[in-house]
């Protein structure tokens, strides 16, 4: 499972690992049924704590995306949703044309531009 | 689809001739017969009865034959048909001509002591298992091997600044977890018995370090876990991801995603020497790493070709060479 984080967004942590995740799941890389690696790898690899990876896990749970199962681990219930993914990726180009000193407005005339 | 009709046949013939041959000559056997002839020279040291050599000799074909069918199972490979053709082919040569030679010298023979084994039989069998295993594997070598991902141009990915990327994946090995627990069981019980000191002596403490040592390297072997980031590969053996070893990414070179058997590398665990090692859980999908300093290792895991394209962007970008 590849996963990003942005080092300058502002949302708190649990959200952007949350993100991170659907972003993978959206990918491709892992199907319905799958088994996501233990929260414990997640969390060493990120450098983060544990609890900030399970909280995310939890929030995705909620959405529908994961399912928990005793002694199963946490595996994919459902591919990700397309709005949720293109809610995230609008997020971050959002972010993208800030940096770029680009407003909201100025990003939604760039998007009726497009045919 | 021609090749496994060809083998049910090879077996079915070889079976029928195994269990027709004693039975058609039984009348002219002693019985029981000698089967088996010690290292001492013509004389037989081993005997059963005509019924008893009949079943033995067409399980261990039919042993054989199924043990060289489940080698041949990757199909594409060349390796794997050459083993299995050859393998079925001089295993039934060699149980035949075995089986031909007993027979031979059985035959009208007052008992089984009288039965002497001349000594170009046994050369002689194991010369035509040979040439009859090296002619079938080289018919049925078929085509080369197409070239794996080799040669095509490593997975990159593009990272972009401020970001930070990490990739995980795990593979689990059912079978070497079971393993583990009945072994456990075995420490468990072989364990409390010695302390009990129910079985003084014996054979039960003796079990002990056999079943510690199996513990231990089936744990080791049960999972594996990688993971790529910053600027290191960790991998973690067994269930909790220790003990650890960790490749700094300032020496490999580039990573690729490549598709090994167990039968390519020698087998399942850790295999090859440093330098040409592989750490094979299960065939499939393998991340591939290549060090500056020539070698190569490759791991059986989940997701390799996501992980091989961090891995070289991580060597592009972030570290610096």
């Amino acid at each position: 499972m590849l996963l990003t984080l942005d080092l300058n967004d502002a949302r708190p942590l649990h959200e952007q690992v949350a993100g991170a995740i659907r972003r993978a799941i959206g990918e491709g890389s892992y199907r319905p049924g799958d088994r996501l690696p233990p929260a414990r790898d997640l969390a060493a690899a990120l450098g983060i704590n544990p609890n900030t990876v399970l909280r995310a896990l939890r929030d995705l749970r909620d959405e529908g995306l994961l399912e928990f199962r005793r002694g199963r681990g946490v595996s994919v219930a459902r591919r990700a949703d397309g709005r949720a993914l293109l809610v995230q990726r609008a997020r971050e180009l959002l972010d993208e044309a800030k940096k770029y000193g680009y407003s909201r407005e100025d990003l939604i005339t760039i998007v009726e531009e497009l045919t | 689809m021609r090749a496994r009709v060809v083998a049910v046949v090879w077996w079915l013939a070889v079976a029928a001739a195994l269990l027709l041959g004693p039975l058609a000559l039984r009348d002219r056997l002693p019985d029981p017969m000698a089967t088996h002839w010690g290292t001492s020279g013509a004389v037989p040291d081993g005997s059963n009865s005509v019924t008893v050599h009949v079943i033995t000799t067409v399980i261990l074909w039919t042993g054989l034959w199924l043990l060289f069918l489940l080698l041949g199972r990757a199909r594409d490979r060349r390796a794997a048909r050459v083993t299995s053709y050859a393998g079925m082919a001089a295993s039934g040569v060699l149980l035949l001509g075995a089986d031909a030679s007993t027979l031979a010298v059985n035959l009208d023979a007052p008992s089984w002591r009288a039965t002497l084994l001349p000594g170009w039989h046994v050369p002689l069998v194991i010369a035509a298992a040979a040439v009859a295993g090296s002619l079938v594997g080289y018919l049925g070598r078929g085509a080369p091997d197409e070239q794996s991902s080799r040669d095509a141009a490593p997975p990159a990915l593009r990272l972009r600044a401020g970001q930070r990327a990490v990739w995980v994946s795990r593979v689990d090995n059912r079978w070497l977890a079971a393993v583990s627990a009945l072994a456990l069981a075995g420490v468990a019980v072989t364990g409390a018995l010695t302390i009990l000191g129910v079985t003084s002596g014996g054979l039960v403490p003796r079990l002990l370090p056999g079943f510690a040592i199996v513990l231990v390297a089936a744990l080791a072997g049960s999972a594996l876990s990688v993971r790529a980031g910053d600027d290191a590969v960790t991998i973690g053996f067994g269930p909790l991801g220790w003990p650890a070893r960790r490749i700094p990414l300032s020496k490999v070179e580039s990573a690729w995603c490549e598709r090994l058997t167990p039968g390519e590398v020698g087998g399942w665990g850790f295999r090859g020497l440093p330098g040409r090692a592989t750490i094979m859980l299960r065939g499939g999908e393998c991340l591939v790493l290549r060090y500056r300093s020539g070698g190569r290792l490759a791991i059986s895991i989940d997701d390799a070709e996501r992980g091989a394209s961090l891995i070289n962007a991580l060597i592009a970008e972030r570290v610096p060479s």
